[in-house]
């Protein structure tokens, strides 16, 4: 595969002093290759010959499926006089950089229709910004290259590189010769704009699987508002919510505010508790109420509930979401319990066991519930080493010194009456003692999505 | 839910602190892009204005602030809506020709206006006695040093405090007992200029307020800002006053340079003849001070431009462009970086090089490299798939075209006359 040979040198780096040493060889290779692909920047305005070779119209777009893997060209949109016509591909003879020639003399002028799944080359992908699956990073196409495999025309490549894009703006046939030096294969790109959503990402066996969210939230961040919000739709809400947890408040408050209000809502509702109140507080109160209203009623009454509490006290950063069980119940109905809210996207911390008031008597890590016998009561497993507790009002001083004295990964607040209501993670202190100072230049933002 | 019904005290300081926070978020692009025009080339350029020809070609800076308003606001509003950065969309909307050409103009225009800042520390520095070749590459490493490792943001404001030395124009043109009716009038009845260098001047006044660094840079600023459009009506507040205030800033110099040197016969030869307009304001301190406030704006800008045409140059290429990337990360952003300022320091330290003809050729040049970037902007104002509901009314794009084609008269007037000559 001609892509496979024109991937070594990684995006972003040309890799210069590697190609020097390689030598002559692999220039020739070079050469060879790009003889073999034809640049689609290069076709636009390309004469079209019938098969008496007559010209009989210019190439205007280059039109393929959009699929898995390696996208067959479908056909070509040629201006014929002043009409725009549709040339279908197995009409075509070849296809040349220099012109492209029709198999016959014979030549249907057919509307041209835009069908879902059929993405546009030249206007909806070359110089457009794309995602690059593989090395995680927005792109822009310099131009895009097309092989024939198997006897049908595909695309194959990407050219990103900054030399082909200048080669462009060149005058002639200099202008329109493939000039492979930093190419991206076709399949691991995530191009936007094709009718009836073509996510790549959200495909279950997709490499979004091994993307991490830090990743994910970055490339959002990257974005154009339109190419965002389709990247967006895409995806799954749990996995989006993901990202959206990783991202920094500023971009998170925008995304947000620009998806429609079901999407949105949707979204944080997706999002862990905490997370969810802390995107919720950047927003304007209208706003925020609106997406409130759009929740499942008891999702939207407990953020509500947590967005009472101060952002800077205990009760704004806890997650209100805690296995929560009575002191009767068994490990069984523990590890089920905990499976449950994992399968709903929960993240779980220990096992909060309370009397029949309600009243917290202990906080079980799921260490010890593995080392026990399934049918144990969780009474059983209460004892020492006691909980450490603050109210949803301690702030934040308090809340570390309580933390860094009990070593734990979690503490849990509790109301008056001793009732567990939430429990704060060691990572949402590391977020609240490491609060990123604000930047103000896009040079200067960071590039981790999570800062 | 009662909480709802009964708001505690938490929640309202919240709620007030949220709305305060929602107009400090806004604030911004519109203002310092429009305080950074005011920056020693175009102090420059008012003060010969004023100096040279009084107040009759006073209209001109009139015209370069509506085009200031509507370009600038125009500029905010394609970023917010599209979440780009304009030399990239111009590439996307036009093509690779275009966006070679759109980067070339602004790369050019923006190292003639590097230069024209360090011109400006040079100056600064000349009137405290201190030699080019020392003041100069000094500030080119503290400005590079700072920027590059991000502690930027700490001097910004400083510097931005000590260009606003130049607010001291407004006072000093009050001193200086300006005939307010002639200013007035020259202000709002358009006099053709006469002759090449009158034409070239008033290309530089257009030049230099309507900068085209100003256009690629208010539109990332509200790109990373990540202003929502529902923020638009607020921004094109801040747009408007900040240029306003360039303009107002602007008009005071001229009136103050008129009034006490074209009064006299005075011409400006150098930065320091420039001062002199200050002088009933701050009496023999008035070098010192005007020196002051040209060193603050020049840093404040030297800082800010080469960064902005990195920037504009990984948009346009679609590369990484971050100050935590390595330099083997980003080396086209780095690269850019340096030869921007090293370009604009060889300029201005060659031997024989005058200041004054620096700073204001350098805007003229800026006229002119400022044409494809209106016009590209005004057809993406009009492109219904990038601006959607934003997208400009038939009435709006038709000022625009207006507005493009009277720079484009100016310009054309201008190659005549030196042809001519």
């Amino acid at each position: 595969m001609a892509s496979s040979l024109l991937h070594p040198a990684p995006p972003g780096r040309p890799g210069l002093r590697s190609r020097a040493a390689r030598g002559s060889k692999l220039l020739a290779l070079r050469r060879e290759v790009a003889g073999a692909l034809v640049s689609v920047a290069g076709l636009a305005g390309r004469p079209v010959r019938d098969g008496d070779r007559n010209v009989v119209g210019t190439v205007v777009e280059v039109v393929v499926r959009w699929d898995a893997g390696y996208s067959p060209v479908t056909g070509l949109i040629v201006r014929v006089g002043q009409r725009r016509t549709w040339l279908h591909i197995a009409d075509i003879a070849a296809i040349e950089q220099s012109a492209v020639s029709l198999r016959s003399t014979r030549f249907d002028l057919r509307d041209v229709v835009r069908r879902e799944g059929e993405l546009l080359l030249l206007a909806d992908v070359i110089d457009h910004q794309l995602v690059d699956v593989s090395g995680v990073q927005v792109v822009r196409a310099s131009d895009l290259y097309l092989t024939r495999v198997n006897g049908a025309w595909r695309l194959v490549g990407v050219d990103i590189s900054l030399s082909s894009l200048l080669r462009r703006s060149l005058p002639g046939g200099l202008g329109r010769r493939p000039s492979p030096s930093l190419v991206l294969d076709w399949s691991s790109v995530q191009p936007f704009g094709v009718p009836g959503g073509s996510v790549r990402l959200a495909r279950s066996h997709s490499e979004l699987r091994r993307m991490r969210s830090a990743d994910l939230a970055d490339l959002l961040a990257s974005l154009g508002r339109a190419e965002r919000r389709e990247l967006l739709g895409g995806l799954e809400p749990g996995t989006a919510a993901d990202a959206l947890e990783e991202m920094n408040p500023r971009d998170l408050n925008d995304l947000l505010r620009d998806a429609p209000v079901e999407q949105a809502a949707e979204l944080v509702a997706a999002m862990e508790a905490d997370e969810a109140v802390e995107a919720l507080r950047e927003m304007p109160p209208e706003e925020r109420d609106e997406l409130l209203d759009a929740m499942t009623a008891d999702r939207g009454a407990e953020l509500e509930a947590l967005l009472q509490y101060d952002e800077e006290s205990a009760g704004g950063v806890m997650t209100s979401r805690l296995v929560r069980l009575p002191e009767h119940d068994t490990v069984r109905d523990a590890i089920e319990e905990i499976r449950r809210q994992v399968q709903e996207g929960e993240t779980p911390a220990g096992v909060v066991v309370v009397d029949e008031h309600g009243a917290l008597l202990d906080d079980i890590e799921f260490v010890e519930l593995l080392g026990a016998d399934p049918e144990t009561p969780l009474s059983g497993l209460v004892g020492p080493p006691w909980p450490v507790t603050v109210g949803p009002d301690a702030a934040l001083p308090e809340i570390v010194e309580r933390m860094t004295d009990n070593r734990g990964s979690s503490l849990l607040v509790v109301d008056e009456a001793n009732r567990p209501i939430g429990r704060i993670l060691a990572d949402d202190v590391v977020d609240l003692l490491a609060r990123p100072g604000e930047r103000r230049w896009p040079w200067q933002r960071s590039t981790g999505g999570a800062q | 839910m009662t909480a709802t019904l009964t708001p505690s005290p938490t929640r309202r300081r919240t709620r007030v602190r949220i709305t305060l926070a929602a107009l400090a978020a806004v604030v911004g692009p519109g203002l310092i892009a429009g305080l950074s025009d005011d920056d020693p080339a175009g102090i420059t350029t008012y003060s010969v204005l004023g100096a040279g020809y009084g107040y009759k070609l006073l209209w001109v800076l009139t015209v370069s602030t509506i085009a200031l308003i509507l370009f600038q606001d125009l500029g905010a509003r394609i970023g917010v809506v599209t979440g780009q950065g304009l030399t990239g969309l111009i590439r996307q909307r036009y093509g690779a020709r275009a966006g070679v050409l759109s980067i070339a103009a602004l790369g050019l225009a923006n190292v003639g206006t590097t230069t024209a800042e360090f011109a400006g520390i040079a100056a600064g520095f000349q009137i405290f006695g201190v030699s080019r070749y020392i003041s100069v590459p000094i500030a080119a490493a503290l400005v590079s040093f700072l920027v590059l490792r991000g502690g930027f943001r700490g001097v910004e404001r400083v510097l931005l405090a000590l260009s606003a030395v130049f607010i001291a124009y407004i006072a000093a043109g009050f001193l200086a007992h300006p005939d307010w009716s002639a200013a007035f009038a020259g202000s709002v009845v358009p006099t053709m200029p006469s002759g090449r260098d009158e034409v070239l001047i008033a290309t530089a006044v257009l030049g230099t307020t309507l900068a085209p660094w100003g256009l690629a840079f208010i539109q990332s600023y509200a790109v990373d800002k990540r202003l929502t459009p529902r923020e638009l009506p607020l921004l094109r507040w801040d747009v408007i006053t900040g240029a306003v205030l360039t303009g107002v800033i602007g008009f005071f110099v001229v009136i103050a340079c008129a009034a006490t040197m074209h009064a006299h016969g005075l011409v400006i030869n150098d930065a320091s003849d420039a001062a002199a307009a200050l002088e009933p304001l701050a009496g023999r301190l008035a070098s010192e001070l005007f020196a002051a406030g040209l060193i603050g704006a020049a840093l404040l800008a030297a800082s800010i431009l080469p960064l902005s045409t990195a920037y504009s140059v990984c948009d346009f290429a679609g590369r990484p462009a971050a100050l935590n990337d390595s330099l083997a990360e980003a080396p086209l952003f780095y690269g850019t970086f340096a030869l921007v300022t090293v370009t604009g320091v060889v300029l201005v330290l060659l031997p024989g090089v005058s200041l004054v003809p620096v700073l204001v050729g350098t805007q003229v040049i800026n006229a002119v490299l400022l044409l494809p970037l209106l016009g590209y902007m005004s057809g993406i104002a009009r492109d219904r798939r990038l601006m959607a509901e934003h997208t400009a009314p038939r009435a709006i794009a038709g000022v625009y075209w207006v507005a493009v084609a009277a720079i484009t008269v100016c310009i054309a007037a201008l190659g005549i006359l030196s042809i001519h000559r």
